[in-house]
């Protein structure tokens, strides 16, 4: 090898080496297997579908709840803050950026993590240690396309639609139940409807607060939208599938590589919650600019 | 050479290769340059300086004590483990070390049943026969059912076509697996002990079957086995695993009069009851 060849090999060591690398070499697989000679429409469509399926809907139901329940503590306190403040027409702002930009992708790739990343782990894992991975790698089967590929791709697509699921139900459902808190206190109290509004500054129309929120939307945030889900998706189910082809011989490494997988997932997905939070501080900084 | 289905020069190989699967590990493009010295090791090997040489065609059973390191050969052989040193060669082709993995040695017609079976556990017992035909597109629906169909017939386990694979008994998976390698038509079969957890009677239908890969299709069969009738049966040359090397090649009958220490070993019940000693 030349001495430039050289380096460049020591280099490529050196990153592959580390879990980061290997990492993003097992992304980098899973993008390239979708090229690969023998690709079989149909029967990845169903494997994409199935995993899909499986992140998406099994989670609907813990989702919405933790959705809902979150909108409304984040509406009853940006409503009893800002007013207190005075600052009661920057409410769809707030919501924006605490909602859609900040607790949704967050809350919806947590949820997905712990509950999709988890089972995806021991899945492969147990495949790995039955030997059914080596018996497709020697029947020309490459298991990262058979089993990473989907469900890199299936995740990542129930990742995006769970997190506007999320954001929808966030404001939608938690409007509502701050609704039936009010009705419930007003009659609890023994009190007419209208006073038990303007008691507790909550007098705030469906109308009202989604106007504000269309309003403060801009284009970055339905761009983030997209986008952050699908680094969020694509860091869980590789990192995922990572940790369990790298289980050794063992069946007590499973759930160890299961909570390593959640915890992990976790890690990096603050981490890159936090650089693509650099987008917002671009924009900011373009917008202060032209105002200078 | 062109009547050579496998050639083994000089296999190191260690325990520490055996673990894990060889996926997102990283593998240097000089990997059989800087191998760690074969002596400093020596505990953790387990094969040194084997050498192999296979004719297309032809059958070889390989013998010796467990847990030294028969079916390592045979996962080397599939490129589910790294030989330390050494060369391999597959039809006269030479494999690289950086590329030598299953998937590449799979494209090459090399069939291999595991120990277990290991069939995939959520597939129905067609659909795992089925499942590389239709990965690697061999022929349409029809053919591919066909070819299953036949498959199944062959190995006695079309009964049990809808079953999942853990409603099966252990020699049943085994068929099924073995089923499953031979509807990909392979030019050379690794098989890790097939006749364990097999009766009688389906040891007495495996063995014809071997026979009829081997006389219609040319296929070169490997057997890893403690069942050394195989050999006998089949009449094939026996190898045994002996000092971490593969020794030369000898008929079952030379094994059996031979003086050698692995016949002592090996043959000691066979002898006793075989009538020409």
């Amino acid at each position: 090898m030349t001495p430039i060849g050289r380096l460049f090999h020591s280099i490529g060591i050196f990153i592959l080496k580390r879990r980061i690398g290997q990492l993003i070499a097992l992304f980098f697989r899973t993008v390239a297997s979708l090229f690969d000679k023998s690709h079989n429409f149909k029967s990845d469509a169903r494997n994409i579908i199935m995993q899909t399926y499986f992140t998406g809907v099994e989670i609907f139901i813990p989702l919405f709840i933790v959705a809902t329940l979150f909108g409304t503590v984040v509406i009853i306190n940006v409503l009893m803050r800002l007013d207190a403040l005075g600052f009661s027409n920057n409410i769809g702002s707030l919501m924006v950026v605490v909602i859609i930009r900040e607790l949704s992708p967050i809350l919806t790739a947590f949820l997905i993590a712990g509950r999709s990343g988890s089972s995806l782990t021991t899945y492969i894992g147990g495949m790995v240690i039955d030997s059914e991975v080596d018996a497709l790698a020697t029947m020309g089967i490459n298991p990262i396309r058979y089993l990473v590929m989907p469900s890199v791709i299936g995740g990542t697509i129930a990742t995006i639609i769970m997190n506007i699921i999320f954001s929808a139900s966030a404001i939608g459902a938690g409007f509502i139940v701050i609704k039936g808190i009010i009705y419930l206190t007003s009659i609890l109290h023994n009190l007419p409807i209208h006073v038990s509004l303007n008691l507790s500054n909550l007098q705030i129309s469906w109308d009202y607060l989604s106007t504000e929120i269309l309003k403060a939307l801009t284009k970055w945030d339905f761009f983030l939208a997209i986008i952050k889900p699908l680094v969020f998706g694509i860091i869980i189910t590789v990192n995922a599938c990572y940790q369990a082809l790298n289980i050794k011989r063992d069946i007590r490494q499973v759930p160890k590589a299961t909570s390593r997988s959640v915890i992990t997932s976790f890690l990096y997905i603050v981490f890159a919650d936090v650089a693509l939070s650099l987008f917002y501080f671009i924009s900011y900084m373009n917008t202060l600019s032209t105002i200078i | 050479m062109l009547d050579e289905a496998l050639r083994l020069e000089d296999i190191y190989l260690s325990t520490s290769e055996l673990s894990g699967t060889l996926f997102s590990v990283p593998r240097a493009v000089s990997y059989f340059e800087n191998i760690r010295s074969s002596e400093s090791n020596a505990d953790y090997q387990l094969i040194a300086g084997a050498n192999l040489r296979l004719k297309l065609g032809e059958t070889i059973c390989i013998g010796g004590p467990s847990g030294k390191g028969k079916s390592a050969i045979l996962r080397m052989i599939a490129g589910l483990a790294r030989p330390l040193k050494g060369h391999i060669y597959y039809f006269g082709e030479y494999i690289p070390a950086e590329r030598l993995d299953a998937l590449e040695i799979a494209k090459r017609n090399v069939g291999y049943v595991l120990q277990n079976a290991a069939l995939i556990s959520n597939l129905r017992v067609a659909d795992n026969i089925a499942l590389p035909l239709h990965y690697h597109k061999m022929g349409s629906d029809e053919e591919i059912s066909k070819k299953v169909n036949m498959a199944m017939d062959l190995m006695r386990v079309r009964n049990f076509a809808n079953m999942f694979p853990h409603e099966l008994s252990v020699g049943m998976q085994k068929r099924v697996a073995i089923a499953r390698s031979w509807a990909m038509d392979p030019k050379l079969l690794l098989m890790d002990e097939p006749t364990a957890g097999l009766d009688n009677y389906n040891r007495r239908n495996l063995l014809p079957l071997i026979d009829n890969m081997r006389t219609m299709f040319k296929t070169s069969i490997i057997i890893v086995t403690h069942d050394l009738m195989i050999a006998k049966d089949l009449d094939c040359n026996l190898v045994f695993l002996h000092k971490k090397k593969l020794t030369e090649p000898h008929s079952f009958d030379y094994w059996l009069h031979s003086d050698s220490e692995i016949s002592k070993d090996q043959f000691r019940d066979l002898q006793s009851i075989s009538p020409n000693t």
